[in-house]
């Protein structure tokens, strides 16, 4: 029998909302698999809240504070707060937020939290787009994307505008840790929550969570598409620790991103050219990657 | 006027089909009204759908908790929910099954209908095999067997209102109209309901809740089951690693077991398994 | 107990350390500043040991409160006007979540145009929120309301945030000699938290949950009982206070000369003292007129208004606040409580001392020479009707 590359554990109880396939639901396993028992999630409205099952269930071992969608940020540094005046300095504090929340309505308290070095892990789960309240594009839906508020018609190709850069905006604030993560990776994804559970300070996650009926793909192909997404450079995974920037899964040759886009309906719409636009801004920002990580150099011995 | 209750799983169409067949009986010259229950729509999950016809103004805004007519979009909301609640006596059951409607377990005094949409949907190409759209095959069939519109009208209304391949939509329509089958209603004694009410839940002070979501299990929402092939698993546990529902588990010995009340059927360990020993399977 | 010379903003300040608070957050607004510079400076000296938390919006303070308060912990925070809007939605997430927060809350009119003068428009808007809202006549009221609030707040028929609030300049910039209570005191009058409703590390639970149709109305209905509970509750905590520290803050509204009063005055916050005064000078001269301070906003006191009304002819209210409606907002509060009452009294809205202006005796001895007229108007902008008098 293989040996388990994960942690056995599970946090993340079973009969949660989340549609088949659901990416954000296995982001969720896999992070609790890495903080543990002694963690409380804050967790804006999102998918998760739905996900997360109504009254009287709740799909996690673990503590929950619902909370307004643009104060993820604020709630953990005030959970922290409480933990530290309440003789609780083991708890892991977490807030768990799509990117609506963070990138849109949450960015304020995300920075606030940030700069004001909140001991606590704040993670964003990613697809793209406002899919609790059925795809509405989000500043984090990638150019070109169909969503039902960027439809395709005559007039319109999809979202006119680039995906925000959200790692960084994260970045500025200089985290003690931020990295890439996608459940397709589930070791790397363990690895680096571990990483993150270890260090004090603010921690980002920044997780890639495929949405099967939001990108329009068939359920059983989240971790393959997953993949693919690291794979093409759509979504590199990567880490920065004491501002030292770290390539986790190296690509030598990056698969043409058509390979990526194909598989979802949300691009079906899309030319040669602008799938080659797509892949040119692709290859500029894995090379500047690449640039940075040569730039920072090994972490020292 | 008659109350129509849809019942169907996320993804399949049962607030369209709500919506299309208002859309019809005001083609038909009616007073239709239709809305969905607007609560955790998740693809798979349990949906309900309303709509009332009339010829005249519909003076009433309420969920529709004793209706004429029921339309189930999917067999196995059978077993798990309570379809035919407050059914009126002489009321039809509308099942999208395999099964013959006489050997539909319905409630004594309702007429009974069945038809196979699934495989009208799958032989027209509308949706997948994991997720087919049937709604379109069930209001056809839902026409003939409780005339709430005409065929006519229906045809009219998928032409103006359904975006996607309005034809084979449309064909899918006329094939539920000519397949469905009809049973009379079920005579004797009327038994207890099948599921009784759940005993309530008590209120803490303040919005907390300390129950496990595994009480509220979500077999129901799959259309398709996997079934682990042990001679040719390798015990990588890729199956158990990868899956969203954590309705994988893995035993003593290594080999992965499914938790059944809790797998929706995604397909993603079988997609997943490198020896390909996880076969999905269509659910009865 | 000590005596000290504080503003209303030092007494918010004194009276959070002596709770022993244990989360404090709060981003700085004109008049609220020097709260939460007085605070800054007793976690940095260390007398008071919390958790000061300085964050980059009011709205992130309500929720560092919040989130603290679910963790078990006693929070405060300060604001004023438009920091008070800006916290709008989480006033509600506050009470839902029944986390008994106290917030100071400066009262300052609300832009545009900019004035950062009195006004009560920013607390009364917030008046369907579901927390509790106290007015304060002087310094000594604030601290003694601030304590008072958190036994009320954190006991278990109740379990609602608190507002204290206090006029902007007429209080929070205004040095005046405060009693101080001694910790020991404060300690006897008011233990430590005993949390409720709140998420304990390593155990199962969700608070804030999705809630469906089918039980979203019980949990409206707790806050209800709850918000019901609070005259009860007040008038144990309010026993205690007067017996561990000696002082009787007298309920949600006290009276000041009204029993065989021909008209009685109705005000809030600061306009209190000066008819005070003028009571005082009108008794002298043989005129029955009499005074009666809201202290207790919300929930408004229905009952005690009631009883206040039948036992006189005239009653004005002074709102420092206008609604949008026919009269000033506790003036229409006040009418609909006397609805039902078969002898009630002639009711007068006055608005007066909005957006920082001041509340004159000329003027309030004005207010009741109009009450005690044959035909007293039903509402009546008594600001520029002074202004009117003034320049002749």
């Amino acid at each position: 029998m293989a040996k388990l590359t994960i942690p056995a554990e599970e946090w993340m109880f079973s009969g949660h909302a989340a549609c088949p396939g659901c990416g954000p639901a296995l982001a969720m396993r896999l992070l609790l698999k890495g903080l543990g028992p002694r963690t409380i999630v804050s967790v804006p409205a999102c998918c998760w809240t739905v996900i997360g099952t109504p009254f009287p269930t709740t799909a996690l071992r673990v503590g929950v504070l619902d909370n307004a969608i643009e104060a993820t940020g604020a709630s953990i540094s005030g959970l922290r707060a409480a933990a530290d005046a309440l003789g609780l300095a083991d708890v892991t504090v977490v807030g768990f937020a799509g990117d609506g929340g963070t990138a849109d309505i949450g960015l304020q308290a995300l920075s606030g939290m940030l700069e004001r070095r909140t001991d606590a892990i704040y993670a964003m789960y990613d697809n793209e787009a406002y899919m609790n309240t059925g795809v509405q594009r989000s500043g984090a839906t990638p150019w070109g994307a169909w969503t039902t508020t960027t439809p395709v018609g005559p007039a319109a190709r999809g979202k006119p505008e680039p995906k925000k850069d959200v790692m960084g905006i994260v970045l500025a604030h200089r985290p003690v840790y931020a990295a890439t993560l996608s459940p397709s990776f589930p070791e790397d994804f363990d690895r680096k929550v571990e990483l993150a559970k270890g260090l004090r300070g603010p921690r980002f996650l920044h997780i890639f969570a495929p949405c099967p009926p939001g990108w329009r793909f068939d359920s059983a192909e989240t971790i393959a598409l997953g993949r693919l997404a690291t794979e093409t450079g759509v979504f590199p995974l990567y880490e920065v620790l004491d501002g030292r920037l770290r390539i986790t899964r190296k690509v030598s040759t990056l698969r043409p991103v058509s390979d990526y886009l194909a598989k979802q309906g949300r691009f079906q719409h899309l030319t040669p050219e602008e799938i080659a636009r797509i892949e040119a801004q692709v290859r500029t920002d894995w090379e500047r990657l690449l640039a940075r990580e040569r730039e920072d150099g090994p972490a020292p011995a | 006027m008659l109350e129509i209750r849809f019942h169907g799983r996320g993804g399949q169409g049962a607030v369209v089909a709500s919506e299309l067949l208002a859309q019809a009986a005001f083609l038909d010259g009616k007073m239709p009204q239709s809305f969905p229950f607007f609560g955790v729509e998740r693809r798979g999950a349990p949906v309900t759908a309303f709509a009332r016809i009339d010829d005249r103004p519909i003076r009433v805004r309420t969920s529709v908790t004793e209706p004429d007519v029921v339309v189930v979009l999917d067999p196995g909301l059978l077993a798990t929910t309570p379809v035919s609640e407050g059914l009126r006596p002489g009321g039809l059951l509308l099942v999208n099954t395999r099964t013959a409607a006489e050997a539909l377990a319905g409630p004594v005094g309702i007429r009974r209908a069945t038809v196979d949409a699934t495989r009208i949907a799958l032989a027209r190409g509308l949706g997948t095999s994991m997720m087919p759209i049937v709604n379109t095959a069930v209001l056809g069939a839902l026409s003939r067997a409780s005339g709430a519109v005409s065929p006519e009208a229906l045809d009219r209304a998928i032409a103006a209102f359904v975006p996607a391949r309005p034809d084979a939509n449309r064909d899918a329509a006329r094939d539920g109209y000519l397949q469905v089958r009809a049973a009379p209603a079920r005579e004797g004694p009327s038994a207890a309901p099948a599921h009784p009410r759940p005993p309530p839940v008590p209120i803490p002070e303040g919005p907390i809740a300390f129950l496990s979501s595994e009480s509220t299990p979500t077999a129901a929402w799959r259309t398709f089951t996997p079934v682990i092939h042990r001679e040719r698993c390798t015990r990588c546990n890729f199956c158990w690693k990868f899956c969203p529902d954590d309705a994988i588990e893995l035993g003593a010995d290594g080999f992965p077991r499914l938790r059944a009340a809790f797998c929706k059927g995604c397909g993603i360990c079988a997609a997943e398994c490198p020896p390909k020993t996880i076969e999905m399977v269509a659910e009865a | 107990m000590a005596r000290k010379v504080l503003s209303g903003n030092s007494a918010q300040a004194y009276a959070a350390r002596l709770a022993r608070v244990q989360v404090v957050s709060a981003y700085p607004i004109t008049p609220q500043t020097s709260i939460v510079e007085k605070i800054a400076d007793f976690v940095a000296s260390g007398e008071l040991p919390a958790q000061y938390v300085k964050v980059e919006s009011e709205h992130s303070a309500l929720q560092v409160c919040l989130s603290a308060s679910a963790l078990g912990a006693r929070t405060y925070t300060a604001t004023s006007s438009q920091g008070l809007l800006l916290m709008h939605e989480l006033l509600h997430w506050a009470s839902g979540m029944r986390a008994p927060i106290v917030m100071g809350v400066v009262n300052r009119a609300v832009a545009p145009p900019w004035n950062i003068g009195a006004d009560h428009t920013d607390t009364i808007s917030q008046r369907d929120t579901g927390w509790l809202q106290f007015y304060a006549e002087s310094n000594q009221e604030v601290l003694d309301t601030v304590l008072e609030a958190f036994r009320l707040a954190e006991d278990p028929a109740v379990r609602l945030p608190v507002m204290v609030a206090e006029d902007a300049f007429y209080l929070s910039h205004t040095v005046e000699p405060v009693d101080v209570p001694d910790p020991a005191q404060v300690d006897r009058f008011l233990p430590p938290r005993e949390p409720h409703a709140v998420l304990v590390p390593g155990e199962t639970a969700r608070l804030g949950s999705f809630t469906g149709p089918d039980r979203y109305v019980d949990f409206r209905r707790q806050l209800a009982r709850a918000v019901r509970e609070v005259p009860r509750t007040l008038a144990e905590v309010e026993a205690d206070y007067a017996r561990v520290v000696g002082r009787d803050l007298g309920g949600p509204l006290p009276t000041y000369r009204a029993d065989d009063a021909d008209a009685v005055l109705l005000t809030m916050g600061t306009a209190t003292t000066t008819a005070r005064g003028v009571v005082d000078d009108l008794r002298a001269a043989g005129r029955k007129v009499g005074l009666a301070q809201l202290r207790l906003f919300r929930p408004f006191p229905d009952d005690t208004i009631r009883q206040l009304g039948v036992s006189v002819d005239r009653l004005g209210v002074v709102d420092r606040a206008y609604t949008f409606g026919p009269s000033g907002p506790v003036a229409t509060e006040v009418g609909a409580a006397l609805y039902g009452v078969s002898r009630r009294p002639l009711l007068t809205s006055f608005l007066a001392g909005i957006g920082g202006r001041d509340v004159t005796p000329h003027e309030v001895r004005r207010m009741f020479d109009t009450l005690l007229s044959d035909e007293p108007p039903s509402t009546h902008w008594e600001d520029l009707e002074e202004e009117a008098a003034v320049r002749g």
